[in-house]
């Protein structure tokens, strides 16, 4: 198992990133952590750095002069991440799909990423944490659905 | 009044919290056995908070294929263009992707095809998905 892969242990923390949207998508992410809904008691979090983060939740169609920052962000991000697509400007364009500053939907620009798409304008809360669970679940795929990361490293040691 | 803070604090002693009910008490170790656990059924999920009203509540558009006569009206009026014409069977096709779930075709549609649903728990992995293309 490669180094990065044991960065994702449970608690699941999120970057969030505004690539030119309305605030709308925005405002129910922060929502999403008021006591109504409270998904900080679950460990997921909105972190300061994309260095920290296992998901990045996304929002807003990705204008020309985000292009180079949404590709450094995504390298940033240690290795087993899912990009949350947070309302439908990601996912097509929405509203702002045939504006001239648009480089296109964030696939365009992360060919080889893992997506959940959260569709609305903006999503519920309730959609945005479903989606939250889908990411969830995707990384655990990834790190090979182990339930106990701990013993599954001291076993390998012994084997070195 | 020095103890008008007591009818307050038993209302609030006795009152529901206005947090809302996790499907589950606590983050499980495996999201993805608890999901296959609780299609088995042998886990109970607490079930989502109810919509707080159905009558205008905008959720997924619905299609109605009998009644739509395919007047374009819906397409005329969409701010994100999410309405396809199909031409042979003069029927429509809309993308949820890119819908903003404004209820603007809803209003202007004269045969009452077009409804809003109550689903709005869509996430998905795959961009085009059945699930997102109403016809």
């Amino acid at each position: 198992m490669s180094l990065g892969m044991n960065s994702f242990k449970r608690a699941l923390w999120i970057y969030h990133m505004n690539t030119g949207s309305c605030n709308g998508c925005d405002i129910e992410i922060i929502a999403a952590l008021t006591p109504r809904y409270d998904v900080e008691r679950f460990g997921i979090k909105l972190v300061g750095t994309p260095r920290h983060a296992d998901v990045i939740a996304l929002t807003g169609p990705v204008t020309a002069d985000m292009v180079d920052k949404v590709k450094r962000i995504y390298e940033q991000t240690p290795d087993p991440k899912v990009v949350l697509v947070v309302g439908s400007c990601g996912i097509s364009g929405g509203v702002f799909h045939e504006s001239y500053h648009l480089a296109g939907p964030v696939d365009k620009i992360i060919p080889d990423g893992t997506f959940v798409y959260v569709p609305g304008c903006p999503p519920r809360p309730e959609a945005i944490i479903q989606g939250v669970i889908k990411a969830w679940e995707l990384l655990e795929e990834m790190d090979g659905g182990k339930k106990n990361e701990r013993t599954a490293r001291k076993v390998e040691r012994k084997e070195d | 009044m020095k103890f008008t803070f007591i009818p307050e604090l038993f209302r609030q002693l006795f009152s529901k919290p206005y947090t809302n009910l996790f499907p589950v008490k606590y983050a499980p170790v495996s999201i993805k056995e608890t999901l296959e656990k609780v299609e088995k059924g042998e886990i109970k999920i607490t079930p989502p908070v109810e919509i707080p009203d159905k009558e205008t509540f905008r959720g997924k558009i619905q299609y109605d294929r009998e009644k739509c006569i395919g007047c374009r009206l819906c397409i005329k009026v969409c701010p994100a263009k999410a309405i396809e014409f199909k031409e042979e069977e003069k029927k429509i096709r809309i993308y949820v992707g890119r819908c903003i779930f404004c209820g603007q075709c809803v209003e202007i549609c004269p045969k009452n095809a077009l409804s809003q649903g109550e689903e709005f728990l869509m996430a998905d992995t795959n961009k085009v998905n059945e699930n997102w293309i109403v016809e």
